[in-house]
């Protein structure tokens, strides 16, 4: 269903360095992915697999170091100037880290205001009216905390603080990096719910990067599970989660904590450590961990094939074959 | 409202910690009054019922405090409270007008260096370094002597271009902790300019800190003042200022030690009062401290 | 060992900071028993005063500013006003602690091998030599390869999962009866935060030890636990059976905090189950139940009484609630 339509955002190759010729580490190794419009594309991982990263790097606050990215047929990666921060508007980010994602020294209004004067699209009476409607659309009172500072606020209401910003000037894509993962359980609902109401009512598109599993298939259409920098499984997240074909993606749903005693204690967990992606094994990245692996999979890569309805798997021997 | 959230519930719970009005004493209070009667009494010097801080008076040389001479005279018969005044003028002058030069140059750059970082941070903070590896007081001491006539503003700038250095330290290290928060990068992706961060998003975070570390350089450089002064290479006499006249009581201690007493009581009030406020604001604005 | 008498016995324990805005109740009125051979979890969010009693149980508090009342017996020892040396005789032999962040706990400049080699010579009284094959023994435990030269390895050198392992080989070194594990695998992957409440299931069951599992994770005590204790704002809401209080609990805000994170069972756009507001501010509770201004269910006696534990169907299930939820019927 999802082929009919075009895509927002069309990822092809992103690849992502750090660091000088000799240390050179690959964050992001080649991913390739689109986000259809109106559709949440949830991205999961581990640390250190490069989710942020490719978030990052879509918004352009890391610089790509090849692969194109287009967002509504408009190649991002070579923008410059002007033109860059053009983009800014069409594309939001919200980061982890509430507290730290908003100046302590500035004013709730001014906050949420910040993309409106950097634009100059709303001044005087008309700022302060969408700048308290915004807030209002938050669940943050604006006539009682509108000019209280940033700092007095806690985590959860940070981030209300900091949707409101990023929907200012009406974004068709939000990045959403670990939005809820530093939040309490009952305010991380909230959150969600919320993001939920936002994102039909200003027909959003939504990248969201966590790694908590239960988390990213209650917001996702889609969830694309990424493993040392690259995207080893992507597909619509009910059919990625009940028939994982990658065997990452089986184990990590294996060894998600659901809350519920009559869930099997001790399933089969992943044994070792993700390897150094300074130093990445050769072949299928997975294959030091996985007990499927085999010759092959040390001498070739696998490429992402597709094994079902937009159901896209980047191994050798996916699950499914096991299962016949 | 579409908002599954109600307003509410935000007023049932004590949503936002209210501001918490911190004092900053009465010590604070007292000290700010002091440097004001200072700075009011160095401005308006002139119109203040004071003796001419030149006249000599053979009639009345080396007196002591009395109600006629506040302070008592000096050894030219000089009213030494009218000296004190006009001589405030010379510190506070050579303090805020060497103080200006270092921030403006240096503050600017520190930020720019902090938030560009790169090849312009690596040029910068190498140039600095070797700047800051002279000794500073030699060679402002060797620059002045050869710079002459000596006047108050080849003073000034000769002290203000050896705080250059200084001060971009300080600032380049206080922006450096405040630009790798994440509001920064939060601003960056609202299409914020790079001069609207610097202005907006980091100058509030930076100036607590500069503001205490400016009352703090002015007072150094006052002592600075005072150190050349006794080396006879301040104003040339008989202009008076705190620092020469400390040099000028040295051969006379013995007769007249009032003439050492009051410049350098004054000098230490001031400079004290300085340091304190300094200090008390930069631990007033320090943001986490205010997060419990 | 008799099993008869409980391991800990925590009766009525408070702790009250003092902070210059007025006394402030961190942990208040709280009562629970481990026995041998189990572990029991501990649950609430931030503010709710769990790591507060996970310490103060211990006799664990900061010297200043701080006012303890109540009891917490050790195999009999009263550990809440004991003196130091009281405490440091039970201290890593009879009762260990591991933290969320590892690095805390170790330090960085000494090689992890010396760390668990000091602990056993000093505690144990174990020769040099024979410190070391101990140490070694205890990494291999705890399930790190190649122990003998991880042995002499510092723990910066190591990633958050193995320096977890390390800490808990460090707290085993005493052959402590009684491991309390503070958030232990908060902030680590998910599979490796499955690993190490793996080992940490296996360690226990192998040396027959008691575990406190301190958590914010309904997901990390639900299959762990036998039995859970419910803390808001410092104070126990509800105690019992982990499968009780999943399947019947009493108490609103039990059901808040099961309903209101993601299910991986769930469909996908699930609408969460809610609750208002946010955890309360201890310098400021409501005088009834501290729940009352975020509970759907608070009458007027809720703002004003506070509701004591009362006990429900299940055995050894509490909750302190005016207005309980029903118990569902048909549930076995």
């Amino acid at each position: 269903m999802s082929d009919s339509r075009q895509p927002l955002l069309k990822v092809r190759d992103l690849t992502v360095t750090f660091g000088p010729r000799r240390r050179r580490l690959s964050a992001v190794a080649g991913v390739s992915f689109e986000i259809y419009e109106g559709e949440t594309l949830g991205l999961v991982g581990e640390s250190g697999c490069g989710k942020s990263t490719t978030g990052r790097a879509l918004m352009r606050i890391v610089e790509p170091s090849g692969g194109s990215v287009e967002l509504d047929g408009v190649e991002v990666t070579s923008l410059k100037g002007a033109a860059l921060r053009r983009l800014r508007t069409r594309m939001q980010m919200i980061f982890q880290d509430p507290i730290s994602s908003l100046n302590p020294r500035r004013r709730v209004r001014d906050i949420v205001a910040e993309p409106l004067d950097c634009w100059q699209s709303a001044k005087g009476e008309d700022r302060r009216r969408v700048v308290d409607e915004l807030l209002h659309q938050v669940g943050i009172d604006p006539d009682l905390y509108g000019e209280r500072f940033a700092r007095q606020f806690s985590g959860g209401q940070c981030q209300r603080i900091s949707i409101a910003r990023s929907l200012a000037m009406k974004p068709k894509l939000l990045i959403c990096d670990e939005m809820v993962s530093a939040l309490d359980v009952s305010v991380q609902a909230q959150i969600l719910n919320l993001l939920e109401d936002l994102k039909a009512q200003y027909g959003l598109t939504l990248l969201f990067i966590a790694h908590d599993l239960a988390v990213v298939k209650n917001v996702s259409d889609r969830v694309a599970v990424m493993y040392l920098g690259k995207i080893c499984e992507i597909g619509p997240s009910d059919t990625l989660y009940e028939s994982p074909e990658h065997p990452y993606t089986s184990f990590l749903l294996g060894a998600a904590l659901e809350a519920d005693p009559d869930s099997p204690a001790h399933r089969e967990v992943l044994s070792g450590e993700p390897p150094s992606p300074l130093n990445p094994p050769s072949g299928c990245r997975f294959r030091t961990r996985c007990p499927l692996a085999q010759d092959r999979c040390t001498s070739e890569e696998p490429a992402l094939r597709e094994v079902g309805d937009g159901h896209r798997v980047a191994c050798h021997f996916p699950l499914s074959l096991e299962r016949r | 409202m579409s908002s599954a959230f109600a307003v509410s519930e935000l007023l049932e719970s004590p949503a936002a910690t209210p501001e918490r009005k911190r004092r900053l004493g009465l010590l604070f209070w007292i000290c700010v009054g002091w440097l004001s009667l200072n700075v009011l009494a160095a401005i308006f010097a002139n119109v203040l019922p004071l003796d001419n801080p030149l006249q000599q008076n053979y009639s009345a040389i080396n007196v002591g405090p009395s109600l006629h001479h506040l302070f008592g005279t000096d050894d030219l018969g000089r009213d030494i409270f009218s000296r004190v005044v006009f001589g405030s003028r010379v510190s506070i002058e050579v303090g805020l007008g060497a103080m200006a030069i270092g921030f403006g140059v240096g503050a600017p750059l520190g930020m720019l260096a902090a938030y560009r970082r790169g090849t312009l941070d690596t040029v910068l903070s190498l140039f600095m370094y070797v700047f800051l590896a002279f000794p500073a007081i030699i060679a402002t001491i060797a620059v002045l002597s050869f710079w002459t006539p000596r006047s108050l503003f080849k003073i000034v700038i000769v002290v203000g271009v050896a705080s250059v250095p200084l001060v971009f330290r300080v600032i380049r290290a206080s922006t450096m902790n405040v630009a790798t928060r994440e509001f920064v990068v939060a601003a960056k992706v609202q299409g914020a300019t790079d001069r609207r961060i610097l202005v907006k998003e980091l100058l509030p975070n930076v100036a607590p800190i500069g503001v205490s570390f400016l009352l703090i350089g002015v007072a150094t450089v006052i002592t600075l003042e005072g150190s050349l002064a006794f080396l006879g290479l301040s104003v040339s006499p008989p202009t008076p200022s705190w620092g020469n006249m400390i040099n000028e009581s040295r051969t006379i201690l013995q007769t007249n030690p009032w003439l050492a007493i009051f410049p350098s009581a004054a000098m230490c009030l001031f400079l004290l009062c300085l340091n304190f406020i300094g200090d008390r604001l930069r631990s007033h604005f320090d943001v986490s401290d205010v997060k419990l | 060992m008799s099993d008869s008498s409980p391991l800990l016995e925590v009766t009525d324990l408070c702790t009250t900071f003092t902070t210059p805005t007025g006394p402030v109740a961190a942990v208040s009125g709280v009562s629970f028993t481990l026995n041998h051979d189990e572990t029991l979890g501990i649950v609430g969010e931030s503010g709710s005063g769990k790591t507060v009693l996970s310490r103060t149980v211990m006799g664990l508090q900061p010297r200043r500013n701080v006012v303890v009342t109540g009891s917490s017996r050790l195999n009999g020892v009263e550990l809440v006003g004991a003196s130091e040396a009281e405490k440091r005789r039970v201290w890593g032999l009879e009762v260990a602690m591991i933290f969320q962040d590892p690095m805390t706990s170790l330090n960085p400049v000494m090689r992890i091998g010396k760390q668990i080699d000091e602990i056993l010579r000093v505690r144990r009284g174990l020769s040099r030599s024979a410190a070391r094959d101990r140490a070694i023994e205890l990494l291999e435990l705890v399930g790190i390869p190649s122990p003998t030269q991880r042995y002499r390895e510092y723990p910066g050198a190591l990633s958050g999962g193995m320096r977890q392992r390390v800490v808990i080989a460090a707290a085993l070194a005493g052959s402590p009866q009684l491991l309390m594990a503070d958030e232990p695998t908060t902030g680590l992957d998910v599979t490796i935060q499955a690993q190490i409440l793996n080992l940490l299931d296996d360690l226990r069951a192998r040396l027959r030890m008691s575990v406190v599992l301190v958590t914010h994770d309904l997901g990390v005590v639900a299959t762990r636990t036998s039995r859970l204790v419910v803390m808001y704002a410092g104070r126990v809401v509800e105690v019992g059976s982990t499968r009780d209080l999943f399947a019947r609990h009493r108490m609103p805000y039990t059901r808040a905090l099961l309903e209101g994170s993601p299910r991986l069972s769930n469909p996908a756009h699930t609408r969460l189950v809610t609750i208002p507001g946010r955890p309360p501010n201890l310098a400021q509770l409501p005088a009834g139940c501290s729940f009352a201004p975020r509970c759907a269910y608070a009458t007027a006696q809720c703002h004003v009484e506070r509701p004591e534990l009362q006990p429900a169907d299940g055995l050894g299930h509490y909750f302190a609630c005016w207005n309980p939820l029903p118990t569902p019927t048909g549930v076995s």
